[in-house]
């Protein structure tokens, strides 16, 4: 796989037949979309197509540098089931002929458009491809499906059904029960809502259709997992860059020799958020890349209100910033974390001294910076002019506002299955995520804020940062699931 | 093969325009490469990279002078200038010699001993990253800058440049000013200090060179002869050995300004070279590209196809006929008990079946009776479920059984209970279907008598 030649020279011998094919079949509307869209992780599928408008059925290859391991195929949903089925039992003489009449039904209908999509579903069913049969359970089960699941058994294909969850009732037990006169294998899975291990759990039962069909799942179940760890990994990378540039981020202007600063303090600092909205916006759609969500409606809070949800809202600072009490303690574990540096250069002959004072120094420039205003700096004047600089903010309560907008909107897109459809609402929450953060990470991640914010912070520590935002990621992600599964 | 700080320059263009694209290209456009170089057995680093890419985009090889540096060129020329300028001023101020008083060794040995320092000092500030001068630079750099943390490494080769012209053209001219005239050194110090005290200081400072160069190393006579004071005529036995210093003059300077100088300025360029290196190592987009040269692709999104959107249809809801034979499609609102008052005003209207789990001679015996009623015909529909090919065969079918101009109202419901659809959405594909049948008989009806 990782020889260009070598894999030509598979993917030569790797026949149309063996290649592992799934075509997901099913009534109109059952969510056949939405379960392709979440495996392929496709947003793009057109889900909810009106029915009875002409439709393909469209393929969507699982390929490993242009190395296919398995297929899955959308089709159009039943149109026409009990006419298929008769003409079918019309034309059949026993069991055994059974999968041939299917065919000759496909060949012979192929130009006829009142079966057109009939011939489509079923048309990579006769080339060799598994069923995937999906169903609603949250409607009651009734018999108007058995003519599409008999034409289905016809097929003698190997076949899987899947309940999926549309709606809120619950009719799954009642669905498996008549499923299971039809199909081998049964399994329930919500397109939208399961997480991303029922969808690997779900592709090793594709694998067990056929006995050659499991190792090459089993090796895309490989790369699947790698590839979320990848992706997860990489939004950790933007989202340090963000903090980077935001927090340190300078707005310049020109001054003439007698123009005054303040003046100019109200337009620099509009500019300045305005980049620092700007610069978040790119953040949150490089992340949505990352995780392939390219059609992603994003509702947030108005950003020209201006104390809604917005980025400098008051709210957003209560929600997403910390206690003084708590920037404090963080303050003294990272002015600490400093003057320890004092003790060992003394080899301990301060006998702590060096950590205290430094402690206490942090601590207090955390709680004096936290209500401070940046004000205008002037650069030297040069040809009758000179810079106003605005920024970075002095407040450590930003890089924690940063943070923990980024870090909500990772954790709702890296969750986010490819099925949903529905807006995506960039919630806000009571509680601070940093609470399952340890001390010595907690004092580690104000550090660093700290010395982003002042500038003073070396591209040779952007792993550091890397590293403390993985513990942050972690640490919200259980953070989320407390509040889950306090609210249930 | 280029300098480590092109390398990085370059490096750093190519990671802010990439920045523009989406991670799904450029992960398929350097894995391709990664896979490509593997294949023709080629090295994959950052050299062959950028020049795959300069080649892909028809993009010629830089000559290696990037403007960015220019600045730091610029300025290197005009300090190796003013060295060369100040060095020959220096020295030639310093060997002026009117024959009034010789010109004194220890002043000499003392600012070759600053110079010394000031080399040692430059470099040191170097190391350790100091930049005293960083203002001097205008504002700090924009964030991100690739040469940020370079700077003191490159104003360090810089300084050392001017420092090392300063020598050279020092020890020349100190060497011309010694071929074109007759320089008569001595030596003069406040500190009580004896002749031998002080050949012990000059056979430290001679050391390196003692063996190879006697001529260079003053003897303990020399050093008694030349030593001079302020006061007085100190009349000299042998004014012709005062001129012997020259040689430990130019050794001494040769050994501790210019071979320093030179030696800092190599270790200061190789250390822009390390730099320049270790910050290609430590940029954000060098750990990714090696990602993206690793890691397989991944596909799974096939082809991109864009969702077709329905066309936009006006939903027209004709009232119900007040009787007629009421058809279930698929069952739809067979277990509502009052979803027949609702339709329409007949105490006990024929309710008949269709579609679902029915069979085809059902349908047909359905399509018989109700034609046979010949009263409009409501049919009701489950109107979550979208309308499919078998609805359109019904319907197609009753229009050649029935007698023309047969009023057919169409009536999804929201739930089985019999509720009225309203959802805009399922509305308009209802309204669509029955557009398609082109049927002007067919309408639309809501759930409830007007």
């Amino acid at each position: 796989m990782d020889d260009n030649g070598k894999t030509q020279t598979h993917d030569d011998r790797h026949s149309d037949a063996a290649l592992p094919r799934f075509a997901v079949v099913g009534h109109p509307n059952k969510g056949k979309s939405s379960v392709v869209a979440t495996l392929a992780q496709n947003d793009s599928i057109a889900i909810a197509m009106e029915s009875g408008t002409t439709r393909d059925s469209h393929r969507y290859p699982m390929k490993v540098d242009d190395f296919t391991l398995y297929e899955l195929v959308d089709t159009p949903g039943f149109q026409r089931p009990r006419k298929v089925l008769a003409w079918l039992q019309g034309h059949s003489l026993s069991a055994s002929d059974r999968p041939d009449t299917v065919a000759a039904f496909v060949t012979q209908h192929s130009d006829d458009p009142r079966y057109h999509d009939e011939c489509e579903l079923l048309r990579p069913i006769v080339e060799g491809a598994g069923i995937i049969y999906v169903v609603d359970g949250s409607v009651p089960y009734n018999r108007e499906h058995e003519a599409e699941m008999n034409i289905l058994r016809w097929t003698g294909r190997p076949s899987l059904a899947l309940i999926n969850q549309i709606g809120s009732d619950d009719y799954s037990a009642d669905w498996e029960a008549a499923l299971g006169q039809y199909f081998q294998i049964v399994r329930r899975f919500d397109a939208v809502r399961a997480p991303f291990e029922k969808h690997l759990e779900l592709l090793r039962s594709f694998g067990e259709l056929a006995p050659n069909w499991r190792e090459p799942l089993d090796a895309a179940l490989e790369y699947l997992q790698a590839l979320k760890f990848g992706r997860d990994h990489q939004a950790l990378e933007c989202m340090a860059d963000a903090l980077i540039e935001m927090l340190g981020h300078q707005q310049t202007v020109r001054l003439g020799e007698h123009e005054r600063a303040a003046l100019l303090l109200p337009t620099l600092r509009q500019r300045w958020q305005a980049w620092q909205r700007e610069r978040e916006q790119r953040l949150r759609h490089s992340v949505e890349d990352l995780y392939q969500h390219r059609r992603l409606q994003r509702q947030e809070s108005d950003l020209s209100l201006p104390d809604g949800d917005d980025l400098f809202g008051e709210r957003t600072r209560q929600l997403w910033g910390i206690s003084k009490g708590q920037l404090a303690a963080a303050g003294f574990g990272a002015g600490a974390v400093g003057g320890a540096g004092l003790d060992a250069a003394t080899l301990g002959h301060s006998l702590g001294t060096g950590a205290l004072i430094g402690g206490l120094l942090g601590a207090a420039g955390s709680y004096y910076y936290s209500d401070k205003l940046t004000k205008v700096k002037l650069g030297p004047l040069s040809g009758g002019f000179r810079e106003a600089i605005y920024g970075p903010l002095k407040d450590p309560q930003f890089g924690y506002v940063v943070l923990g907008r980024a870090l909500v909107h990772w954790y709702q897109i890296s969750q986010r299955n490819h099925a949903g459809r529905d807006v995506l609402v960039v919630t806000d929450s009571d509680g601070h995520w940093l609470e399952e953060l340890s001390r010595g990470d907690r004092n580690g991640l104000q550090k660093s804020l700290l010395a982003l914010s002042r500038r003073r912070f070396e591209p040779s520590k952007r792993q550091r940062l890397i590293e403390q935002l993985e513990l942050a990621q972690q640490a919200f992600a259980q953070w989320q699931m407390k509040r889950f599964s306090e609210g249930q | 093969m280029t300098s480590p700080l092109t390398r990085l320059l370059d490096f750093d263009d190519q990671y802010r325009r990439d920045s523009q694209q989406s991670q799904a290209f450029l992960h398929r456009r350097d894995r391709r490469f990664a896979q490509q170089q593997q294949d023709q057995r080629q090295p994959l680093t950052a050299d062959t990279w950028l020049a795959e890419l300069r080649a892909l985009n028809d993009q010629r090889q830089s000559s290696g002078r990037d403007p960015r540096l220019r600045r730091w060129r610029q300025a290197r020329w005009i300090f190796a200038g003013l060295g060369t300028v100040l060095g020959a001023a220096f020295m030639a101020g310093l060997l002026f010699y009117d024959g009034s008083r010789q010109i004194n060794v220890t002043l000499l040995l003392l600012l070759v001993g600053v110079q010394l320092g000031l080399a040692l000092l430059t470099s040191l500030q170097a190391w350790l990253g100091w930049q005293p001068w960083a203002s001097l630079l205008g504002r700090t750099a924009e964030q991100g800058d690739p040469l940020q943390p370079l700077r003191p490494a490159l104003s360090a080769r810089i300084a050392h440049t001017g420092g090392l012209m300063f020598a050279i053209s020092g020890l020349l001219t100190l060497l011309a000013m010694v071929t074109v005239q007759d320089l008569a050194f001595g030596w003069s110090t406040t500190l009580q200090a004896s002749a031998e005290g002080y050949h012990r200081l000059v056979s430290v400072v001679a050391l390196p060179w003692q063996s190879l160069w006697p001529a260079a190393f003053p003897s303990a006579e020399l050093v008694a002869a030349s030593q001079y004071y302020r006061l007085g005529d100190n009349p000299v036995s042998d004014p012709a050995l005062l001129g012997n210093w020259w040689p430990f003059i130019l050794m001494a300077w040769l050994t501790y300004v210019v071979l320093p100088r030179l030696a800092l300025l190599v270790l200061a360029a190789l250390q822009v070279r390390w730099q320049a290196a270790a910050s290609l190592r430590r940029h954000p987009g060098y750990q990714p590209l090696f990602y993206r040269f690793e890691t397989p692709w991944v596909e799974t999104r096939g082809d991109e196809e864009a969702p077709r959107q329905p066309a936009p249809v006006q939903v027209a809801m004709a009232p119900l006929p007040e009787t007629g034979t009421l058809i279930h499609w698929a069952g739809a609102g067979q277990a509502s008990a009052g979803l027949v008052a609702q339709l329409t005003t007949q105490a006990s209207p024929l309710q008949l079946r269709a579609g679902g789990n029915s069979s085809l001679e059902e349908d047909a015996d359905t399509l018989r009776r109700a034609g046979e009623r010949g009263q409009p015909v409501i049919l009701v529909a489950r109107g979550w479920e979208p309308p499919t090919g078998e609805l359109a065969d019904f319907l197609l079918d009753a229009r050649e059984q029935w007698p023309a101009g047969t009023l057919l109202a169409l009536v999804p419901l929201a739930d089985e209970q019999g509720g009225e659809l309203t959802d805009d959405k399922l509305l308009a594909q209802w309204q669509r279907f029955i557009e398609r049948q082109k049927d002007a008989s067919l309408l639309l009806c809501a759930a409830n008598l007007p």
